[in-house]
């Protein structure tokens, strides 16, 4: 009987000793991916930005802009990607939606970005785009990989449409998590002029001749479990050039310190909090636990296999032992 | 010769188990009808 139940001990002790590196090196990167039917909101806010307001190509200080991001992923259409190309993707449909303090549209921005929903690398179709111009993304946008690493990653800018390093700077503590903290600059780039411009500005009404320039200072504390950044902000400057007029001026169109803001941050905060969980019950809590128990029960297998071949105890001696035996040698 | 055979099954079902999660895979779910968002939300 104790040879049998050691038997079923070892191969549940097998079982859970294999089951440990299966779920972190063989189950973790197929099943966690990016839901395809994500659906996110973030308010980015700059307080006392220059904005320029109208043709009149005088930019005034604001006391608030408001930047609302919506991330929506578009499930039927990742399916028909997964169809074409084989590979699990998510289509997120973006929209950077500017609000004055008026409360009326200063610019918009629309994205369609398309990615593996395992590694996050871009994936390439037609329907890609950036204010409705096709592109061609390298890089991340958005969000990290699961499993962050300390090092630089090429980050896709959609307002310069081009990647270049995001780099790492620092591990830092942000409201009970740790964080690495990223940092990119954009030097100064001659970038698209967008579809919607504040106050209805047009190339035409300037003139025809302008050009749209920016520069930034891209920042992100992201959470290196789920990739998730809990916050983020930009020094933002962007500014109209006139090449056939070199007598005229660049003129601001924005200028400012985009921020998210408090209430975005904290629920952000809480949602990366719980899906961490998630990502670290396969990588960490699950491996370790399955490991320690295949153990325990290696060790209680082998215990009674070692109990049940001990051999029998001796049967109990029945003769007669002599009370007083002669101590003495016998004399020859 | 049984101490392998334990072995085996309980292998063979970490295998099987493992395989079986990562095929059925998590289910894609719906694109959300909420609308791409143009207004201040009030709050998250």
């Amino acid at each position: 009987m104790r040879r049998k139940s050691s038997l079923v001990l070892l191969a549940f002790a097998v079982f859970f000793a294999a089951l440990s590196p299966l779920m972190r090196w063989y189950a973790f990167p197929r099943l966690a991916k990016v839901p395809a039917n994500q659906y996110q909101v973030v308010v980015l806010e700059a307080k006392n930005a220059t904005l320029l307001t109208d043709t009149s190509l005088v930019p005034k200080v604001v006391p608030k802009l408001s930047v609302i991001q919506t991330l929506k992923g578009n499930v039927e259409e990742s399916k028909k990607v997964k169809a074409d190309t084989g590979r699990d993707v998510v289509v997120w449909d973006s929209l950077s939606y500017i609000v004055g303090p008026d409360g009326k549209m200063v610019s918009q921005v629309p994205e369609r970005y398309i990615f593996d929903a395992h590694s996050q690398d871009p994936v390439h179709t037609a329907s890609e785009s950036v204010d409705g111009d096709p592109v061609h993304r390298e890089g991340i946008e958005f969000k990290f990989p699961f499993l962050t690493e300390k090092r630089d990653y090429f980050y896709y800018d959609a307002q310069a449409r081009t990647t270049a390093p995001i780099h790492y700077k620092a591990t830092q503590n942000f409201r009970g998590l740790k964080v690495y903290y990223f940092e990119q600059i954009v030097p100064w780039v001659k970038v698209p002029l967008p579809k919607t411009m504040p106050g209805g500005i047009t190339p035409a009404a300037l003139g025809g001749s302008v050009e749209r320039w920016y520069t930034t200072k891209r920042m992100f504390w992201v959470d290196p479990t789920t990739g998730a950044p809990v916050n983020g902000e930009e020094v933002h400057q962007e500014e109209l050039r006139f090449p056939q007029t070199p007598d005229t001026k660049p003129v601001t169109v924005f200028a400012g310190d985009v921020k998210m803001r408090e209430d975005y941050i904290d629920s952000t905060v809480e949602l990366v909090k719980s899906q961490r969980q998630l990502i670290l019950l396969l990588t960490s809590y699950l491996p370790w636990g399955f490991l320690i128990l295949g153990v325990v029960l290696l060790a209680l297998s082998l215990f009674l296999e070692a109990r049940g071949r001990r051999p029998a105890d001796p049967a109990p001696d029945d003769t007669v032992r002599d009370p007083d035996p002669d101590p003495r040698p016998i004399a020859v | 010769m049984r101490a392998l055979i334990a072995a085996a099954i309980g292998l063979a079902a970490a295998l099987a188990l493992v395989l079986t999660m990562t095929a059925v895979g998590a289910p894609a779910g719906k694109t959300s009808p909420k609308p791409l968002v143009t207004t201040v939300p009030s709050h998250p």
